[in-house]
């Protein structure tokens, strides 16, 4: 309740600042504008509501400390809908009328890649916080944009270097959502697994509609064919269900349960207080528990402690976009020269929570993409994040250079695609 | 990786291979006590959705919403405050039930016997899932929901080499005796009978003395608490969240079509025929699982329009 009369209050707020920017231009030429647009309903609405807490508290902790080479920051906040076509719109009015110096955000892909479209029109550099598409940082790439959380492909690389060494693991089933999303997270993995090892085989596949209420007869039919190994590729709701309905089942003692994308977001962990197996094989863009940093924990608390709840996992990711957009307009000295700031944008280094010790995520100037580490745990009894009775753990951690794409396989899936 | 990407689709298809599926007789039995569980749940849903075309004469798009409403009205009672299960399902169900009721009387009432009443309808009821919605997110957040099966249910009855879930079973009874009780209900009281003359003449009805408007509200009422009932029986094994309610909308709609719209049994033969062809659609070609509900509703909309259970030139 507190939190919809909080978006309630925004959405005022905002109608007033709207109402009242013609007499703050004088302001608003010295501060630093970001557009940013999350979705607000809808099953992803959770990821977007809490992109806005957690930018909003990287802005403040960032104007707290006298803001960027003395400018302050500031966002504006807007429904994407989840909506490429009113995505458009709200950008394109972010630039027109708003005079946005970046834009900001998005959950959804698609959206993703008509706002990308925007961004290199208005020359208006697009810092993109959670979707995952690969396509954004290779063959739909425009040097405009950037993307500071990981995409699919590294979660899949990570994934199969996980499973390369699990020699028991020979029969794969794979069921996952029939959209893009479920079969390139999908794809990616088994190609590169199949390079490793040449011992695997696909026992089966299904590929049921988003958001499938009732996943009991896939469960009868996977439990048929008997695999090892159950690569799911559901995200949040997706994969609470069906959990929920395989368990009568026990389908988790007759196999191993791999979803090494979305499936260790919180919002899992959360929704299931009790019956959530153990052993689970999980991953996500961010964790609550690993790393086990200083910076990590203060994230993970601040946002705690302003919204009252643990953040999901695009949170961090939007945290991170903003302190992206800081870092660059301190070290390019401008806010304005989008040329110059690419420049230095494409060559960042900086820590985020996500980073464990030693380590800074960074910036590749070939696409763009943030290169992080990624670690895969596994479901574990741990009550330090309530409601959740169960955590990731016994953690494997992949080196940051070791589940990208080479140069070469960039430039050559950027040259099938002019051909 | 467009490149790899496309190894990788062609890496899956060569390596790709049918499920080794040794067709055994406790196979097919968990398979189709899993699509009867489906067909239940659709079942209680399309009922309500059936009943309420066919008694009150309005498409009523938000019914889904009060399979959402039974959901979280679930939530509240049996893992807030802490009421027994079934308990916790039967006052969902009639909290349901008195929304709808709420809203039959305070809007939709308007709007019968105007003009273009069915976009009215449409517009109107289409407006309902989105308030339904928002007005979820706002008392409850957009977090997934979880109720606990009662403990008694929630392992599986292995009966040979058969494994079910009991829950499922307890579902499938559930969907039962409500098609029986409402086929009682409708063929022996009195308010049946009002609800049939209601469906064959509402004016003439009403001209022999049946209270019409509150019958109508009446209907309405039993309907959404049918869906609350689906909804509230569901939240321990699926999904509860916002939007949830959509997405049982288009299941049920394909199943009345089947069945024919307005009519009461053809809601119950439509959700089996849904729950299992989809079940063993699944078991036999999974990669082509979304395929068979649409194309036995293509199937009948070309055969045999009206619905199966209808006869031809019979509205209802």
């Amino acid at each position: 309740m507190d939190r919809s009369c909080g978006m309630w209050a925004k959405g005022l707020a905002l109608g007033f600042a709207l109402l009242l920017c013609g007499a703050d231009v004088a302001l608003a030429a010295e501060k630093i504008v970001i557009g940013a647009m999350y979705p607000m309903t809808g099953r992803a609405g959770r990821y977007g509501i809490d992109s806005v807490s957690a930018a909003e508290i990287a802005m403040n902790e960032i104007n707290a400390k006298g803001g960027v080479n003395g400018r302050m920051i500031d966002i504006i906040f807007n429904d994407s809908k989840a909506n490429p076509a009113y995505s458009i719109k709200v950008a394109k009015r972010y630039i027109t009328e708003d005079k946005v110096n970046f834009l900001m955000g998005v959950v959804s892909s698609a959206v993703g890649l008509a706002v990308t479209e925007v961004s290199k029109e208005n020359k208006v550099i697009f810092v993109g916080t959670d979707h995952a598409s690969t396509a954004l940082t290779t063959e739909k790439f425009q040097p405009y944009y950037f993307r500071v959380s990981n995409n699919t492909y590294q979660s899949a690389a990570a994934a199969a270097l996980y499973a390369k060494d699990k020699k028991d693991w020979k029969k794969y089933y794979v069921i996952g959502p029939d959209y893009e999303y479920g079969h390139r997270t999908w794809e990616d993995f088994w190609m590169l697994l199949g390079k490793k090892r040449t011992d695997v085989q696909l026992v089966g596949q299904a590929w049921p509609k988003l958001f499938e209420p009732d996943y009991t007869p896939y469960i009868t039919a996977i439990l048929n064919a008997k695999p090892d190994v159950l690569v799911t590729t559901f995200w949040g709701g997706d994969t609470v269900a069906f959990i929920k309905q395989a368990l009568p089942y026990k389908l988790f003692d007759k196999m191993k349960f791999y979803n090494y994308d979305a499936g260790g977001n919180y919002e899992l962990l959360e929704a299931m207080p009790t019956g959530l197996p153990g052993g689970l094989v999980l991953s996500a863009r961010h964790h609550l528990n690993w790393p086990d940093t200083k910076l990590n924990k203060e994230f993970v608390d601040n946002f705690k402690a302003k919204t009252g709840r643990y953040p999901s996992y695009a949170a961090e990711g939007a945290y991170a976009g903003v302190y992206f957009i800081a870092e660059g307009v301190r070290q390019a000295g401008t806010a304005e020269d989008p040329d110059k700031l690419v420049a230095v944008m494409e060559k960042l280094k900086f820590k985020l929570p996500e980073d464990p010790e030693g380590f800074m995520s960074y910036m590749r100037p070939i696409d763009h993409q943030i290169v992080q580490v990624q670690a895969i745990g596994e479901t574990v009894p741990d009550k330090s994040f309530p409601p959740a009775t169960m955590m990731l753990g016994n953690w494997k951690v992949f080196k940051a250079e070791d589940i990208i794409p080479s140069v070469e396989e960039i430039e050559a899936a950027r040259k099938a695609v002019k051909k | 990786m467009a490149p790899s990407a496309r190894q990788g689709a062609e890496g899956a298809r060569a390596i790709r291979e049918r499920a080794g599926n040794t067709l055994d007789s406790s196979l097919i039995v968990a398979q189709f006590i899993s699509g009867l569980t489906s067909a239940m749940t659709l079942f209680l849903v399309a009922s309500g959705l059936t009943l309420i075309f066919g008694v009150v004469n309005v498409f009523n798009f938000a019914h889904g919403s009060f399979y959402l409403l039974g959901a979280y009205f679930a939530y509240q009672v049996v893992a807030v405050s802490g009421v027994g299960f079934w308990a916790g399902v039967l006052l969902a169900s009639l909290g349901a039930g008195a929304a709808g009721v709420l809203m039959e009387y305070f809007f939709l009432r308007r709007i019968y016997g105007r003009s273009g009443e069915a976009g009215f309808q449409i517009l109107l009821t289409y407006s309902f899932i989105l308030i339904l919605d928002d007005v979820v997110k706002m008392i409850w957040g957009t977090d997934y929901k979880s109720i606990s099966k009662p403990e008694a249910l929630a392992g599986p009855l292995s009966v040979g080499e058969v494994t079910m879930p009991r829950y499922d079973l307890v579902v499938i009874a559930i969907g039962l005796a409500v098609a029986v009780g409402m086929w009682a209900a409708i063929r022996k009281t009195r308010f049946g009978r009002n609800l049939r003359a209601i469906s064959s003449n509402r004016e003439m009805a009403s001209s022999l003395g049946v209270n019409v408007p509150l019958t109508l509200s009446l209907v309405f009422g039993l309907a959404t608490a049918l869906g609350g009932l689906s909804g509230a029986i569901a939240a321990p094994v699926r999904t509860v969240t916002p939007g949830a309610g959509i997405e049982v909308i288009i299941g049920s709609l394909i199943v009345v079509v089947i069945g024919g719209l307005g009519n009461f049994w053809g809601a119950l033969v439509g959700a089996l025929v849904i729950g299992e062809v989809t079940a063993f659609g699944i078991l036999f070609l999974p990669q082509w699982a979304i395929l068979f509900s649409y194309a036995v509703m293509a199937l009948v909309l070309v055969f045999r329009p009206e619905g199966l259970l209808m006869k031809k030139g019979n509205a209802r």
